[in-house]
């Protein structure tokens, strides 16, 4: 360990980091530490060409950069003095020069750290009034991503991402000096699954995506923290809403998950919050009300207890651990088989993207139910969560389906009820590393929806089951889960921290 | 093309004999001896040797070359590598030109001698891509010693020592004499300069431990060691010994190369240059190489070491004197300096990317009379913008040029803008 001292604060650090490094371990760089920077990204190589994280340190005679300054025991570090000020004012005057100051008209206003850092640490006056070099305006580098050259303050950030991360090598800069431009290689596309973070690393409204620029201005925005849902990683994500309706995912960093990054696929998976739903409750081929269509499922479900005939239980990955426990307990009230549950496999690589196309196969396999795509035994009723393949239900004389999609209704579903998407209710799922993650709901359905364990848990109160005379409470029911599960002790949602935590 | 220097001494006494160029001759006129003496000595006493010899770098820092060697990681398992910079791309700098030409084999010894000290297996001699003859007669150099085996394994005859050398050429980047930047170049990437730390002691060519000298300084290096350190510092000053090769360009009557020991008072050096040319009046003198700042005739009587020149605010650099009667418009020098360095930036520093660009802006519009009061202004902040914050110190040399005229020849710069044209008809063209 080192003891560091900025500004006049003692921080103990650990051997061996840059001070920028060492300041975001900490979680204080730009809360308690004010140190703007803009080439230097948490999970790319050091660039160290921007220059704005000049600091002065006690011995040295000139500034160092924060970014690629190793700590040492003792050092002494200012942010503030009048010549890191200086300096720093300096870097925002150059950079302005050839920018094109057309916040008015650039998506990127609002959370642009060009426009911030001006703000907060610029010059206010233009001293020039030559020419700007020229660059080309918004053209496509790709299919997802447009270019605004002039704006680009070349700090490389997308340029080491596509070598680094993607490991496409797309982007580099051309030209050398104050000819330099960023673009793609000769005869290169930027197309490559992951090529959207390139515009959140963006410091500057240079990189935007086709599909978010120009819908909304960011401070019409509020973020809500959630998961995606399209495969196992369970990257976490912000969901940027407005209005009840949401405008883009952005990755949300966390360091054990998915780092600062989501696959495109999964950014564009919002679409699919909204498009293509299933909004109406179903009596065969008939539309009911969600009542209706509730107590229909309670009474076929009581006769069939009543009559002692076999019962059961089809769940789905895409349910949260909650959802699920509250299943298993209704399969241990009625005493049937248990539970089982397909997954759908696709597409994998080394950085983000799981074959498992479903976010919560690992909380259904700790719940108890088991991974299965055969046919179910004979049964009087069948309780069906989200898709399933038909020859499965075969032997199956009344079918209640749970779903959140008009696609995944079965053509056999005698009762379908609408739910909620993952978007639409709090909840926890389990990725592939056995990580439990929370997600918050940030949109509303327009229509009746209820989520899968509420839905699950009215249906048993209509069935009259023994036990199940409470309505479904989320909060309550994740205590019981932490309870009764030991691998989930501990894990209610409301003590799972922001950036989740392993099952025991 | 010169042969030789005008004035020699040591260095380049045998240049312009065509013997000395080959391996034989080099042998006849007393080729090998440093390196002999040096294989007989422990590789820790010739980096003391020729640290305590005071030899320093002649590519434009002055750093004390044994100092430098002294740096390489001992105890290291990896490759130790050695890097020759041939990239001579400072204006108004032809030294390492014809010592490439004139003497290779001087520079191989050099080579050989700091590759005993530092345990490296491995030179590359960087030369920049327009230098084709130079080049030639390296490859030639080199191919002589190994047809001769005195490269490859067991070096003249000391068991155990394996060295190779390879010559590369560059391809015409003045960053690329820069040494992080010439590593780049090498590794066949993009010459831009790298961050430091790591520094290339620890993480060089090819990641690999690596010092970075010039031509020159591996030429001076075997007479260190053949004739001893009392002999070397029998030129120079106290401390900047040994000669150099000044370059002397501009308007003298004889511009060229002189060998004459560190120290020689500017005048003198002028003066063995024919003096000014058609007998006008000194204007301005840049001393060693077109990065550093100006002297004027009141510094005539300076020293040309870096200890002198840096208490006048310039640097000794790289020995290119450039010369410059009263015919010359500074405002003009400051236009085409500034274009030079707005050319070669390599552009990743925004203060060197930036900078540049608009100090050359500046100097353009000024020189065409078109400058405003404030320009002036201007030109000296924006050099104070760029200067010591940036990742190697080009940025510094494209602002110490310009800081050095304002600061001596302001009135020239205040003529265009308040006269709107340029008051020197006799001056160079752009
Ligand atoms: C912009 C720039 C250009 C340089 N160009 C050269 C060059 O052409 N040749 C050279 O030997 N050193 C050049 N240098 C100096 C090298 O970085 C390095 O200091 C030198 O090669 C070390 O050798 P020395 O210690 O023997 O002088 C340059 C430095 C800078 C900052
Ligand atoms: S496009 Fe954005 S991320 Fe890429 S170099 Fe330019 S400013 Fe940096
Ligand atoms: S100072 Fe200039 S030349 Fe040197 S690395 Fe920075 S931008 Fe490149
Ligand atoms: S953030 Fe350190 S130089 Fe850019």
């Amino acid at each position: 360990m080192a003891q560091i001292t900025i500004d006049g604060e003692t921080y103990e650090v650990g051997d061996g980091l840059t001070i920028l490094e060492a300041l975001d371990q900490l979680g204080v760089l730009m809360n308690e530490v004010e140190l703007p920077h803009y080439c230097w990204h948490p999970k790319l190589s050091v660039d160290g060409s921007c220059r704005l994280c000049q600091v002065e340190i006690e011995g040295v005679p000139k500034l160092q950069i924060a970014c690629n300054t190793p700590v040492r025991d003792g050092m002494v570090i200012h942010t503030k003095s009048e010549r890191v000020e200086q300096a720093r004012r300096g870097v925002m005057e150059l950079l302005l020069l050839n920018h094109p100051l057309d916040c008015p008209i650039c998506d990127q206003a609002g959370e642009c750290k060009l426009q911030d850092y001006a703000f907060d640490y610029g010059v206010k006056h233009a001293r020039t009034d030559l020419p700007r070099r020229p660059a080309k305006k918004g053209f496509e580098l790709g299919p997802t991503i447009v270019f605004d050259q002039e704006r680009c303050i070349l700090c490389r950030r997308c340029v080491r991402f596509c070598r680094e991360v993607s490991q496409t090598g797309e982007l580099g800069v051309f030209q050398r000096g104050e000819r330099s431009l960023l673009e793609t290689f000769p005869g290169a596309e930027l197309d490559n699954p992951y090529s959207m973070n390139v515009a959140d690393i963006c410091p500057v409204g240079a990189l935007t995506t086709k599909d978010f620029r120009f819908k909304v201005r960011v401070w019409f925005l509020d973020d809500v923290p959630s998961i995606c849902n399209q495969c196992g990683r369970g990257c976490n994500i912000n969901a940027s809403r407005s209005n009840n309706r949401v405008y883009r995912f952005v990755p949300r960093r966390n360091d054990a998950v998915n780092q600062t990054w989501i696959c495109d696929h999964g950014r564009m998976s919002y679409k699919g919050l909204t498009e293509g739903r299933c909004t109406e409750a179903r009596v065969g081929s008939r539309r009911v009300n969600y009542d209706e269509a509730v107590s229909t499922a309670g009474d076929r479900l009581r006769s069939a207890i009543d009559a002692k005939r076999p019962i059961v239980v089809v769940a789905s990955p895409f349910a949260s651990n909650e959802d699920l426990f509250v299943l298993q307990r209704l399969i241990g009230d009625l005493g049937c088989e248990p539970g089982t549950f397909a997954i759908e496999r696709g597409d994998s690589d080394a950085l983000l993207i799981r074959a498992d196309k479903c976010p919560n196969a690992e909380g259904a396999r700790a719940l108890g139910f088991l991974e299965s795509d055969a046919a179910v035994g004979e049964a009087a009723i069948a309780l069906v969560l989200g898709r399933v393949a038909p020859e499965r239900l075969v032997n199956v004389e009344t079918q209640v389906q749970l779903v959140s999609h008009e696609a995944d209704i079965s053509v056999s579903a005698d009762v379908v009820l609408p739910v909620r998407s993952h978007a639409e209710y709090l909840g926890s799922f389990t990725n592939f590393e056995r990580r439990a993650q929370r997600f918050s709901p940030f949109l509303e359905p327009c229509f009746e929806a209820w989520s899968f364990g509420d839905a699950l848990t009215e249906i048993a109160r209509a069935a009259k089951v023994l036990g199940w005379e409470q309505p479904f409470d989320v909060i309550r029911v994740s205590r019981e889960l932490a309870q009764a599960v030991p691998a989930f002790a501990g894990l209610d949602l409301e003590s799972l921290p922001a950036e989740g935590a392993p099952l025991r | 093309m010169q042969t030789e220097p005008y004035t020699k001494l040591y260095l380049s006494e045998h240049y312009g004999n065509e013997a000395f160029r080959t391996l034989a001759g080099y042998e006849a006129a007393g080729g090998f001896q440093g390196l002999r003496a040096a294989l007989a000595r422990d590789p820790e006493e010739v980096t003391e040797l020729v640290k305590s010899s005071g030899l320093r770098g002649r590519g434009g820092a002055g750093f004390n070359a044994g100092l430098k060697w002294s740096f390489m990681p001992k105890g290291d398992e990896r490759m130790k590598v050695l890097v020759c910079n041939g990239d001579e791309s400072e204006p108004g700098s032809f030294k390492d030109r014809m010592i490439m030409q004139q003497g290779p084999f001087q520079i191989l010894e050099g080579l050989l001698i700091a590759a005993w000290a530092t345990g490296a297996r491995r030179s590359y001699i960087y030369i920049r891509g327009e230098y084709q003859y130079p080049i030639q007669c390296v490859r030639k150099a080199v191919a002589e010693m190994y047809d001769k085996g005195y490269l490859g394994r067991d070096v003249f005859g000391e068991p155990g020592f394996e060295h190779d050398i390879v010559v590369h050429s560059g391809a015409g980047a003045y960053i690329c004499g820069e040494e992080t930047g010439l590593l780049e170049s090498l590794e066949g990437k993009k010459g831009q300069p790298r961050k430091k730390p790591p520094f290339p002691a620890q993480h060089g060519a090819f990641g690999l431990p690596t010092t970075v000298n010039n031509i020159e300084t591996f030429a001076h290096v075997p007479y260190i060691l053949s004739r001893g350190v009392e002999w070397f510092r029998g030129f120079g000053t106290e401390k900047s010994p040994g000669t150099t090769l000044f370059g002397v360009s501009g308007h003298v009557e004889r511009p060229g190369l002189f060998e004459l020991p560190l120290g020689t008072p500017l005048r003198e050096v002028i003066a063995k240059a024919g003096g000014v040319r058609n007998n006008r009046a000194l204007k301005a003198v840049i001393p060693g190489g077109m990065s550093m700042p100006v002297l004027t005739p009141s510094d005539l009587d300076v020293p040309m070491a870096e200890e002198f020149l840096s208490e006048r605010g310039t640097h000794l650099g790289t020995g290119g004197v450039m010369v410059m009667d009263d015919t010359t418009c500074m405002a003009r020098v400051a236009c085409v300096i500034s274009y030079f360095f707005r050319d070669e930036s390599c552009g990743q520093c925004t203060q060197c990317r930036e900078g540049t660009g608009w100090i050359h802006k500046l100097c353009e519009r000024i020189e065409a009379g078109r400058g405003r009061p404030r320009d002036l202004e201007l030109l000296e902040s924006v050099p104070a913008l760029m200067e010591g914050h940036t990742i190697c110190a080009f940025a510094d040399a494209a602002a110490w040029p310009i800081k050095g005229l304002l600061r001596h020849f302001r009135s020239d710069f205040e003529c265009h803008i308040s006269e709107g044209s340029c008051p020197f008809p006799e001056s160079f063209e752009l």
